[in-house]
């Protein structure tokens, strides 16, 4: 396993005290391997994964658990050990394609910044190596003197999957990549990541809202919910028979091209308030399948090889998607 | 054919832009076309679906329908009256009966205002009577299924959540009874599993109203989901414009081929064949002569470079401007 993050903890300092965004979240990366991490707004994704590069904000505290990268954990390291690990073992692809790079530098000139202070390169070796990284990307090696401001959103992103790839790293983080890119653009670099993903034999941990898009790249999907895990495992096991109600809720919220008159339920509600979490599941106030028991913490549950869910009704899972297909299902569940 | 409702003809939008030290001293002002050309009708109670990418000029389209700029050239006739030449009291009527949806729910109220005030403003604009502004308010709330408590109307809009704040502003929209609305990116920036809650008042109200409605996405599967019609642009020009189904089932220009095709789907098993077109949008102050996509098209031949396909019935009620076709 290249990366084990176990038992993660992350809290916000806020002016009305905690908030704990990231709760006991653990999951695997495999080397070679697309892990997709997959949520809604605020539900922790973009603050797990960036505590593995902790880079955070400051009102940001690290309360537990363990990241083991190739048998390392991270965790123990003072920021300067682990500065070691940035951009060579791990690179981030930062959300917003927009606000990735500095405005007032070369694009190339930012991608050899990092191969001659972290990469140990002298500048015509760096020079070298920035126009195969843009070749890889898919852009001219003139646009190499261009400002960002000169590039569209979708050279900008392939900019700076070529800044994440510079160091050649084990591990690339990359959040919400293509998000603010329109079909078109997107497919082109998703598909371009895709291959380079192929030939490099790279490991990558790709955060988005998107299941469409953990369809189309991934590998396995993590599925998170206010703080934690809910679901994981192949991609093809979690969409096609997922156990827990809200990944099935997720599928049926998505409009598809193809999807004929099929009617989109949508999960009413919203997630709950992390200062002050419920007990037992979190989901349970927004499930049409909730009962008793679930006030109290749900057990793990291996519903085959790889995938988990974390439901107290996962043996019925089966029986329960076939009721949340129906719209009616989702209506007038969740109490305002 | 019963009268359309809206009916737009060679409407054409240009902007200035920035201009170069050599524009400045050539004496130049160079323009950018947003929206070339555009031809189409709407009857009373259709839906119809714009997409395309960014800067295709989708939205000034719709800020053109709804008269929040004017255009450079073409007609647009509303209920048999050119929205530019209207009087006081017709322009006064048409700002009743067509309203705007924006995009980003968390700009489009004011902080300020209360939930009901917000709702208050455009009754109080149009002139209705004060003695009926609960029930009209209460009316619209219904709509689009948000609860409409003392204390619920008497909140701002930070105390809501993204989904509540975008059924406000629709209900803001409807609290009017419009007979038209344009809706530009409704749903863009809510999460999934609220973004098909209002996707589905919006089918209601399509339904429950007979509101004639534009509905612009860059997503061709949230404008499937709503909208009978669809037209396609490309750099400001109606590419193909037909029945939703027709077009997602069997899309007619090589650019709606490619937009279909690139909508990704959430099944593990879908198709990874290559686009068939590569690059992004050309310059759009300086577009392709001809045909606007033919630096992209994988069929262009030297016809394309030197004329402008028209747009043209091809039977049905389809029609796609390319010369292949």
């Amino acid at each position: 396993m290249l990366l084990e993050v176990r038992d993660l903890v992350i809290d916000y300092r806020a002016t009305r005290g905690r908030v704990r965004a990231v709760d006991g979240v653990s999951f695997d990366v495999p080397a070679g391997a697309v892990v997709g991490v997959v949520g809604e707004s605020g539900c922790g994704k973009t603050t797990a994964v960036r505590a593995i590069t902790r880079v955070m904000p400051s009102s940001a505290v690290f309360a537990s658990g363990s990241i083991t990268l190739d048998g390392i954990d991270l965790v123990p390291l003072s920021e300067r050990e682990m500065k070691k690990y940035l951009w060579r073992d791990i690179a981030y692809v930062p959300q917003s394609a927009m606000n990735a790079l500095d405005p007032v530098w070369r694009v190339g000139r930012q991608i050899e910044e990092v191969l001659v202070d972290r990469g140990g390169m002298d500048r015509k070796a760096a020079r070298t190596r920035a126009e195969e990284l843009f070749a890889m990307v898919g852009l001219e090696s003139k646009r190499l003197g261009d400002y960002p401001h000169q590039f569209s959103g979708g050279m900008r992103q392939r900019a700076s999957i070529a800044l994440g790839l510079a160091l050649s790293p084990k591990l690339v983080i990359a959040d919400e990549p293509v998000t603010a890119l329109d079909v078109v653009i997107q497919r082109q670099v998703l598909d371009t990541f895709t291959e380079l993903q192929k030939q490099l034999n790279l490991s990558v941990i790709l955060v988005t809202h998107d299941i469409s898009v953990v369809a189309y790249v991934c590998d396995y999907v993590v599925v998170m919910y206010a703080g934690k895990v809910i679901e994981s495992g192949p991609v093809a096991e979690v969409l096609d028979n997922p156990a827990h109600p809200y990944t099935m809720g997720l599928y049926n919220a998505f409009p598809e091209l193809g999807g004929g008159d099929r009617e989109l339920s949508p999960i009413e509600g919203s997630p709950p308030d992390l200062l002050d979490p419920p007990k037992g599941c979190r989901f349970r106030a927004r499930c049409p399948f909730a009962i008793e028991a679930c006030v109290s913490d749900p057990p793990e549950h291996q519903v085959s090889a790889g995938h988990l869910a974390y439901c107290h009704r996962a043996l019925e899972a089966g029986a329960l998607r076939e009721t949340a297909i129906k719209t009616a299902t989702w209506v007038g569940v969740a109490s305002e | 054919m019963t009268q359309p409702l809206v009916s737009v003809k060679g409407l054409t939008k240009r902007f200035d832009v920035s201009r170069s030290l050599r524009d400045v001293i050539t004496g130049k002002q160079p323009q950018l076309q947003a929206v070339a050309n555009v031809d189409f009708t709407l009857a009373p109670g259709e839906t119809l679906g714009i997409v395309g990418e960014s800067g295709c000029g989708k939205t000034t389209l719709g800020r053109l329908l709804i008269k929040l700029i004017p255009a450079t050239e073409g007609t647009i006739i509303f209920d048999r009256k050119d929205i530019s030449e209207m009087d006081r009291t017709e322009e006064l009527a048409f700002r009743r009966r067509a309203q705007l949806v924006f995009q980003n729910p968390f700009d489009a109220l004011n902080p300020h205002f209360t939930i009901f005030r917000s709702l208050k403003e455009p009754l109080h604009n149009a002139r209705v009577p004060k003695e009926e502004h609960s029930a009209r308010i209460a009316e619209a709330m219904e709509m689009v299924h948000l609860p409409a408590p003392e204390h619920f109307l008497q909140s701002f809009p930070h105390q809501l959540s993204g989904g509540q704040l975008q059924r406000v502003v629709l209900a803001r929209a409807l609290v009017l009874r419009p007979e038209f609305i344009v809706a530009d990116e409704p749903v863009s920036m809510l999460d999934v599993s609220v973004r098909a809650g209002i996707l589905n008042v919006l089918r209601e109200v399509r339904d429950r109203m007979g509101l004639a409605a534009v509905f612009i996405s860059h997503d061709l599967a949230l404008v499937r989901y709503v909208c009978a019609r669809t037209i396609t642009m490309y750099l400001g020009a109606v590419v193909e414009d037909g029945p939703t189904r027709e077009i997602v089932e069997n899309p007619l220009h090589p650019y709606t081929k490619a937009l279909v095709q690139a909508v990704p789907i959430p099944r593990v098993d879908q198709s990874h064949d290559p686009l068939p077109i590569s690059g992004g949008l050309p310059d759009a102050r300086n577009p392709p002569s001809g045909c606007r996509f033919r630096d992209r098209c994988p069929l262009a031949e030297a016809r394309c470079a030197t004329e402008v396909p028209r747009l043209r019935d091809v039977g049905g009620t389809r029609r796609v401007a390319c010369h292949l076709v």
